[in-house]
This record gives C-alpha cells, sequence and structure tokens, in this order.
C-alpha cells in the first residue's frame, strides 16, 4: 500500500532537492569542534524554554561549554519529560546569526549603528523625559508576552514614568475568550481532559498549538475512550485523537453554541440545580436561545442538523463529566467579529452543562502564591493615574478590556492619530504577527521614541529608534514562576556569547538609574527571586539544582465566579450596561466566501510558534522538507479551479497579493483557505527564513473587535488564481 | 545479545517532528542531515478524510542492502543485530544511500561521510532510550529487545508489523498502521 511514496527515484530526487533547497543555514560550525566534543564530559543545568508561551521546564546539556542538546524536565508541568521540536532546536538561539550583538541606534530607514549602552541609556533616557514633558506619561505604552522575568521589571518601570498602557500579545490571541471569561464566571476555567467523558474542542489544536502535556494529555483521553469532537474548518492533526471532526463554516461556532443551548434547555438536558444556585438570567437566556434550532444552525455552520443534536445531546447526557474546552486563540480569542459572544457562550454552555468545579469538567485553578518584595525596604512606584492610550477602560473606546491585555496591534494606528508618542517593545514582534505589516510598520515609525529590546532581530524592531540586546535563554537566570503545583526557574547554563547582551533585570534597573528613578530598582534580581520563593520554602539553590520542585498546593477553594453578580452571568449586566448584548445573539462574521473566494483561516503547525521559530535554522529545514508552507484547498474546489496540488497560486485580498504553492487535500471546508502562520518574514537585517513562505496577516486589516480590541485575525477572504505549475 | 528494537504506532504519531530535531540534537547533524524523516498519506473524501503520518529512519534490516554495496565494511551488521556505519571506514562514495529502499541514510557533506539512525546506541549502553523514543509527546514508540520483550513494548509488540516486508530485508523496526 505504500508503493507509490517509495519509488527509489523519487527518493534520489527528493534527497538531491532537500539538500539543494535547505542548504548550509546551519548556526553550529561542527567539524573540528564536534570532534573534540564528542569525548568531553556533560553538564546538565535546568532552564526553560523559550520558544513558546509554554515555557517547559528543560535540561540543557552542555559539553565544552556549548550546548549540545536539551531534555524535558519530567516534574514539569508542561513537559512532563518530553520536549517538542521548537524546544530541541530553539535552546540553540544562543548562536544564531539573527542576534542582536550591539546596544543599536537607527539611522536610516534600514540602517543602524551599533552605539555603547551608556549612550543607548543617556538618549533613551533623554528623549522619554521630553515626550513625559511635552506631551505626559498618557502616551506612553509598553507592550510584551508576560513572562516571569519581563513581567516584574518592565511595568515597574512604567509606573515609575507614571505610564499606564501595559500591553501583552493577547489581543493577537486570546483577549476575546479572556474578556469573556472575565465577565461571565470571573476567570477561566480549564477543561479536566484527564476526566471527562465527552469534550468539544472548537478550533483548539492541542497537537500543533502544542504544549508537550496538551498533546499528551489528548493522547491518553483518546487511548482512554473519550469522545473527543474537534469542530474545525481544517482537519487538523489533532483530528487523529478525536472520535469525530466535525467541519464547520470559518467564524461560525458561535451559531452552533447557541442551537447547542437551544437543545440543552429544549430537551430539558441541562443542569437545573447548578443554574438555579449559579447562575443569573437564565429566564432572559432561554427566551434568547429558543429560535436557535440545531435546523437554523445547520443553515449558518454547514454543519448537519442531527450533528448539531448529537453534540448537544452528547454534552447534556454526559454532564457534568462533559464540557466544552475552553478555547484559546480559534476560533473565539481573536479570530472574527463575533468572538467574545462566541466565547461567552462556551461560559454559558459549560453552565448549563453544570460542569464547573466537577470532575471532567471545567476546573479553576488552584495554585500556590510567590510572594514579594519588603515594600518598605524597597519602595514601589505610586500605582500610575494617567490614562490609556490604547482606549482600554476608556467609556465609548473599549471599557470591557483587560487591562492587563490591553490593545496591542492598535498602537501604530494610535501614533499616527497622534494618540501615541512614545513606546517599548519587549521581545514580542506585533510588526509581522498582527495585520498589515505596512501599516504597523508606518505607525512604530511615527512615534518620538521607539525602543525595542529583543534577542533577534525583527520586523518590529527594523521600526525602531533603539535597539537594546537581551542575552538568550541559555544565558541567564530569571525569576522564578508557578507551574501547577511546582516552583521552576531558568538558570544560566552557558556563558554570555556576545559580550555586549545583557540580560533584562539589568537592562531595566540601568535605564531607571538614566532616568533618576534608581530609588525604585534599590534591589538585585537575586533579591527579588529569594522574596518570590520564601513562602513556599524553597530557596534559590534547591531551584538552581533541580530546576522544578513541587510545592504545597493550597486547600481547595469552595466553587466561587468572581463576577458583579459572584454567580455565572448568563445575561451579563455589565455588557448591557455598555451597549452590548447581555444575552448573545447570532452575528455574522465580516467574512463569507462565496464562490470565487475562500475565507482565509492559519493556525500553528507543531514544529513552529509563530515567525521567531521559522528563522530557526532546525526549523525552516523541516519546513523545507515538507513543503510545508504551502495553502491549503479543499480538493473539489480546486479541481474546479484547474488547480493541482504543489501549482503556484496567486493569493490576493483588497490589502495584499502574494504567491505560494499549493496543498490540494480533503482535509479542509470548501470555503477555507488554511495558510499556516509563522512564515513570511520580510525583515532585512534577517539571515535565515526570511521570504519563505507567506504570511496571512499581510491579507488583512488592522482593526479591533467592537467589545474586546481584538484583531479578528482571520476576518478576512481572498481570491486564489493558478500562476504556474 | 539483546536484538534491540523500536515499535512506531503510526496511529498516534502528531508529525510534530520533535524525534527528528532531538535526534539531529543527539547525534549532532547540522539542518539538513536528518536520520528521521516522514511519509504522510491521506485517504477517503471530504468531510471523511484519513491521515497517517509515518516516521521513518534505519530499519535496521536483518538482510540490508547496504552492506553488501558497501565497498569497504563501513557499513555493517553488528553483535545487536543493528546496521551501523563505521565512520571511520566510510568513503563517503553513497553507494548505500539508493540501496537502502527506504531512504533512511543521510550524507554529511560537511565529513564527508553517510549516517543513518545507530538506535542511539551510545545512551542505550546507558539504560536509557534511544531519543526519538524519549522525546515522543504522545508516547507513539516503543524501544526494547525483540529477544526479550517487557512491559508496553511486548505489549505493542504483537500488533506490531514490517513496513513493506515486500522489499524482502526483514526490517527490525516494526510498525503499527
Amino acid at each position: 500500500m505504500w508503493a507509490n511514496k517509495f519509488p527509489r527515484r523519487t527518493f534520489l530526487k527528493a534527497t538531491a532537492a532537500t539538500a539543494a533547497a535547505v542548504g548550509a543555514g546551519d548556526v553550529f560550525s561542527f567539524g573540528e569542534w564536534m570532534k573534540q566534543a564528542s569525548a568531553a564530559p556533560v553538564t546538565k543545568i535546568p532552564s526553560l524554554c523559550e520558544t513558546c508561551s509554554a515555557a517547559c521546564g528543560m535540561w540543557v546539556h552542555v559539553k565544552n561549554g556549548r550546548i549540545w542538546k536539551v531534555t524535558g524536565q519530567k516534574d514539569h508541568g508542561q513537559s512532563k519529560g518530553q520536549l517538542c521540536a521548537r524546544g530541541h532546536a530553539g535552546i540553540a538561539q544562543a548562536y544564531h546569526k539573527d542576534r542582536i550583538t550591539h546596544p543599536m541606534k537607527r539611522v536610516g530607514e534600514n540602517d543602524f549603528m551599533p552605539i555603547t549602552w551608556e549612550q543607548a541609556y543617556s538618549e533613551i533616557a533623554a528623549k522619554l523625559k521630553k515626550v513625559l514633558k511635552e506631551h505626559g506619561p498618557d502616551k506612553v505604552f509598553f507592550s510584551h508576552n508576560p513572562r516571569p522575568t519581563n513581567a516584574f521589571y518592565w511595568p515597574r518601570l512604567m509606573a515609575a514614568v507614571g505610564s499606564n498602557t501595559i500591553q501583552s500579545h493577547h489581543s493577537m490571541c486570546s483577549t476575546g475568550r479572556d474578556v469573556a471569561y472575565k465577565w461571565t464566571t470571573g476567570g477561566m476555567a480549564n477543561a479536566d481532559l484527564g476526566k471527562t467523558k465527552y469534550i468539544v474542542f472548537l478550533g483548539r489544536n492541542y497537537v500543533e498549538g502544542l504544549s508537550p502535556s496538551s498533546a499528551a494529555g489528548m493522547a491518553v483521553a483518546h487511548g482512554k475512550g473519550t469522545t473527543i469532537i474537534v469542530v474545525d474548518p481544517r482537519h487538523s492533526n489533532a483530528c487523529l485523537f478525536a472520535t469525530e471532526w466535525v467541519p464547520i463554516r470559518p467564524g461560525t461556532d458561535l451559531a452552533l453554541l447557541l442551537a447547542v443551548a437551544n437543545v440543552l434547555i429544549a430537551e430539558n438536558l441541562y443542569d437545573k440545580e447548578f443554574v438555579d444556585e449559579w447562575c443569573v438570567g437564565f429566564d432572559e437566556f432561554k427566551k434568547g436561545m429558543k429560535d436557535y434550532t440545531p435546523e437554523w444552525a445547520s443553515a449558518v455552520t454547514d454543519i448537519p442538523a442531527d450533528t448539531i443534536y448529537a453534540i448537544a445531546r452528547g454534552l447534556g447526557k454526559n454532564r457534568p463529566t462533559s464540557c466544552i474546552e475552553q478555547g484559546y486563540k480559534a476560533p473565539n480569542g481573536c479570530n472574527y467579529a463575533n468572538g467574545t459572544q462566541m466565547f461567552r457562550m462556551v461560559a454559558c454552555v459549560n453552565a448549563l452543562l453544570g460542569n464547573y468545579g466537577q470532575d471532567g469538567g471545567m476546573k479553576f485553578g488552584n495554585a500556590p502564591k510567590l510572594g514579594s518584595l519588603d515594600a518598605k525596604k524597597y519602595p514601589a512606584p505610586p500605582k500610575p493615574k494617567a490614562a490609556r492610550c490604547d482606549g482600554v477602560g476608556i467609556k465609548g473606546e473599549y471599557p470591557l478590556c483587560q487591562p492587563n491585555q490591553g490593545i496591542v496591534h492598535m498602537m501604530p494606528q494610535r501614533a499616527l492619530e497622534g494618540k501615541a508618542k512614545a513606546g517599548f517593545l519587549y521581545r514580542i514582534n506585533v510588526a509581522r504577527n498582527a495585520p498589515q505589516p505596512e501599516l504597523l510598520t508606518k505607525g512604530y515609525k511615527a512615534l518620538d521614541l521607539f525602543v525595542v529590546c529583543d534577542i533577534k532581530w525583527s520586523e518590529s524592531a527594523m521600526c525602531a529608534h533603539y535597539v537594546l540586546p537581551e542575552c538568550s535563554a541559555a544565558e541567564r537566570e530569571d525569576l522564578p514562576a508557578i507551574v501547577g503545583a511546582t516552583v521552576t526557574m531558568r538558570t544560566a547554563a552557558i556563558d554570555v556569547v556576545h559580550s555586549e547582551t545583557k540580560p533584562l533585570p539589568e537592562i531595566v534597573t540601568e535605564l531607571a538609574g538614566h532616568m533618576g528613578l534608581e530609588k525604585y530598582f534599590n534591589f538585585t534580581r537575586e533579591e527579588v527571586a529569594a522574596a518570590m520563593v520564601k513562602p513556599l520554602g524553597v530557596t534559590l539553590e534547591d531551584l538552581r539544582a533541580k530546576g522544578t520542585v513541587k510545592v504545597k498546593a493550597p486547600a481547595a477553594k469552595p466553587l466561587s465566579f468572581a463576577t458583579g453578580s459572584k454567580k455565572v452571568e448568563l445575561y451579563c449586566k455589565a455588557f448591557a450596561d455598555h451597549g452590548h448584548k447581555p444575552v448573545p445573539e447570532w452575528e455574522p462574521p465580516f467574512a463569507k466566501a462565496d464562490k470565487n473566494s475562500f475565507v482565509l483561516i492559519h493556525g500553528k503547525q507543531g514544529f513552529l510558534s509563530h515567525t521567531t521559530s521559522i528563522s530557526d535554522p532546525y526549523l525552516l529545514a523541516v519546513a523545507k522538507r515538507g513543503d510545508l508552507e504551502r495553502l491549503w484547498i479543499n480538493a473539489d474546489r480546486a479541481k474546479k479551479m484547474g488547480i493541482k496540488d504543489g501549482d503556484l497560486v496567486e493569493v490576493a485580498s483588497p490589502q495584499a497579493t502574494r504567491k505560494v504553492r499549493v496543498k490540494v487535500t480533503e482535509r479542509v471546508h470548501p470555503e477555507a483557505a488554511y495558510l499556516p502562520a509563522g512564515y513570511g518574514r520580510f525583515a532585512p537585517f534577517l539571515k535565515t527564513g526570511v521570504g519563505y513562505g507567506i504570511n496571512p496577516n499581510d491579507f488583512t486589516p488592522c482593526r479591533a473587535e467592537a467589545i474586546s480590541g481584538h484583531a479578528m485575525m482571520m476576518e478576512v477572504t481572498v481570491t486564489i488564481r493558478k500562476v504556474g505549475e | 545479545m539483546p536484538r534491540y528494537a523500536i515499535i512506531i504506532d503510526a496511529k498516534k504519531c502528531v508529525g510534530c517532528y520533535a524525534c527528528q530535531v532531538a535526534c539531529q540534537m543527539q547525534n549532532e547533524l547540522g539542518p539538513e542531515n536528518a536520520f528521521i524523516r516522514f511519509e504522510d498519506r491521506e485517504t477517503g473524501k471530504y468531510p471523511n478524510p484519513k491521515y497517517v503520518m509515518v516516521p521513518l529512519q534505519c530499519q535496521h534490516c536483518q538482510d540490508a542492502p547496504c552492506v553488501p554495496v558497501c565497498p569497504t565494511t563501513a557499513s555493517h551488521k553488528d553483535k545487536n543485530g543493528l546496521t551501523m556505519i563505521d565512520k571511520n571506514k566510510c568513503m563517503g562514495c553513497r553507494r548505500c544511500v539508493p540501496a537502502c529502499p527506504y531512504n533512511a541514510r543521510t550524507y554529511l557533506k560537511d565529513e564527508g561521510v553517510v549516517q543513518a539512525c545507530n538506535m542511539c546506541l551510545s545512551l542505550v549502553s546507558k539504560g536509557e532510550e534511544p531519543v526519538c523514543v524519549a522525546t515522543c509527546l504522545t508516547k507513539a514508540r516503543y524501544f526494547g529487545d525483540l529477544d526479550n520483550p517487557q512491559g508496553e513494548f511486548a505489549k505493542q509488540l504483537a500488533k506490531a508489523k514490517q513496513l513493506r516486508p515486500d522489499f524482502g530485508t526483514k526490517p527490525t523496526l516494526l510498525y503499527i498502521i
């Protein structure tokens, strides 16, 4: 049966082509070093991966002072002994050719010159002071992907200068989900996959948007016979563990959930006791769901009505050991105009199932708490009173959005409108990972001061006035973090490779000194770390030896919901107060395919996280060997359009036209075209991965969704035409 | 002597490439050289497609075609029944590369030698599992001794088959597909 896969000549051809295509983008200098190193003793130092948000615990194996390989820490909740391809490859970024090796100052459009740290700090401080004097702290923002060390240091500096606008990557990721959960259940609960009997995944892909433990959990649940329904326009690799793949028209998951609620109520399959005790607004909710029958939803979602009935009954009959998985980016986190209400419905359907706090349902975390610095000895800056420059918390703009998340992708637009004047970016590449890069680039460059602190060059760094180089994960020790009932910390595995790079605590403390704010940074990172772990009865020496240490979890709390009503808000008063529908109603996504167009959907592949990993030579080689950058289109539609597997096509939206090769497949909804995310890098300073593949963000306009302000990253249709064999 | 083998349950392989990259690191290979490669196959029609991803590497064939074509005896069967390449004897002629019907060998340009999966013998001799087995996220791989099968390896052995027995090479690596 594998005959067609093993023709010898093809193998030879493939081998030759791969070798030529991949080329010598090697970061290691093998040869001599390797020969000497192969017999050298190996030391194992604990670290944390930094290729994605999972931050798995890993052991770095070092030979002759150089990283050899990594293995997963068994006690770490995310890795549980295993690491993914990104982890194995990513640690080598210490030696990457795209490293920023000196503080840099922009002197031309794409031209930078190295400067001393002293010059960088002095000039940044002077320019920031000027902006603060002329415009006040409400036109200064800071954007990052919060991790223990930067989440402590940068916001403290921003507070010290009076700025309130701290933003995370979430408006490009999960803001819709987080805002909906905040106002519906008071916080996020997680599906208890290990014990559930019936679980529905909406777009969430545990094996490609993966952490090792989530992929393992899905395999185990599948092996145990858990009913796993994967609703997704694409038959992702997660479907390998699905009982059933339910293809859905992109952006219509809200309609499916409205119909599920309709059936649960109409057929009396909901948990009346839970609803009576723990929910507000059931009567209005019930009324709201009345017309959303599976027959109605079938026409909207392209899912057979029978399947919708089966899903609703499967959930209802298995309650409370059934759930709708909490989701992440897709389809509700930040992808469609109806995303926030879509996620309110996830929270509401789970409430109808009475599964909160139940084994096999949705469980709230109960993590141990880290300590903090003694405030008397180490005075913290006062909480800033400045208004936010991204509209969060402001009436008439985004009053419901999470203040700790903000609306990161709209800052370039705000800069063009004169609403932002100075910005700091730490290790986040908004200019490539958010829609409409031309606008983002233009906006960042319009700022009076734009500072990027990163390890490698990025599209965002190319917009900066000053680029500050941090040392990589393997070269530094960070602040500890809680993962489940453990505390974990990254330690330095090797010496700094580039002598002019520094760990973040040094950079922020020194910059604060130049701003005259040293009184708020009168401590070392080690003092902060020690204060954090003190209440847990763990020492830094423990962490340096073991990487991850088990600690006692606090006693389980009784069920509670941190909403205004202290209950699940099926009817949400806060939404009503701000002019949004208090009970979710059907609203279509903006993007709808017709016979000539496709909704452009995207999603991760298991070996990539965003654009940073495609510039890794090993991961780039994986992509090139498998032609994994291709655009997926449905086989029937491809046939009608005269497109064959591997053909070159032109993809066009009103905003952009790009060329890419096609993967013709039965594994995608006919109205969706799937483009793997993370390709299409364009920063001219990059030596690896630049120009390979195309990026969905090129086609999508930069906008903010009405309630939570997320980026609506899949709200675009494209046309596709063949331009080459 | 043990006869080491790996069983791969392709139904559990999600194509994350962790084994491929971990193997490259373990064996100090450059990005362009990999001992593990993948073939995938899609069958069925929308909306009922089936998909399988099959990791391929040296099958440690009992009748290994790479051995007789090697002019220097660099390719040989070792005492554990594994198909190994003696780097010091390999002159890089690459006759073995097309001889392998599984396309499981890779030529290291910098060193001028051919290499392939060596079952991580340096780890195995210390009682550890090969890295591809240790790192597999969904535990789709099982390592063991065919002459003394134990634990999960023994349980899976009953279901496992040779891939393409028609090649007549009697692979030691086994698959569940």
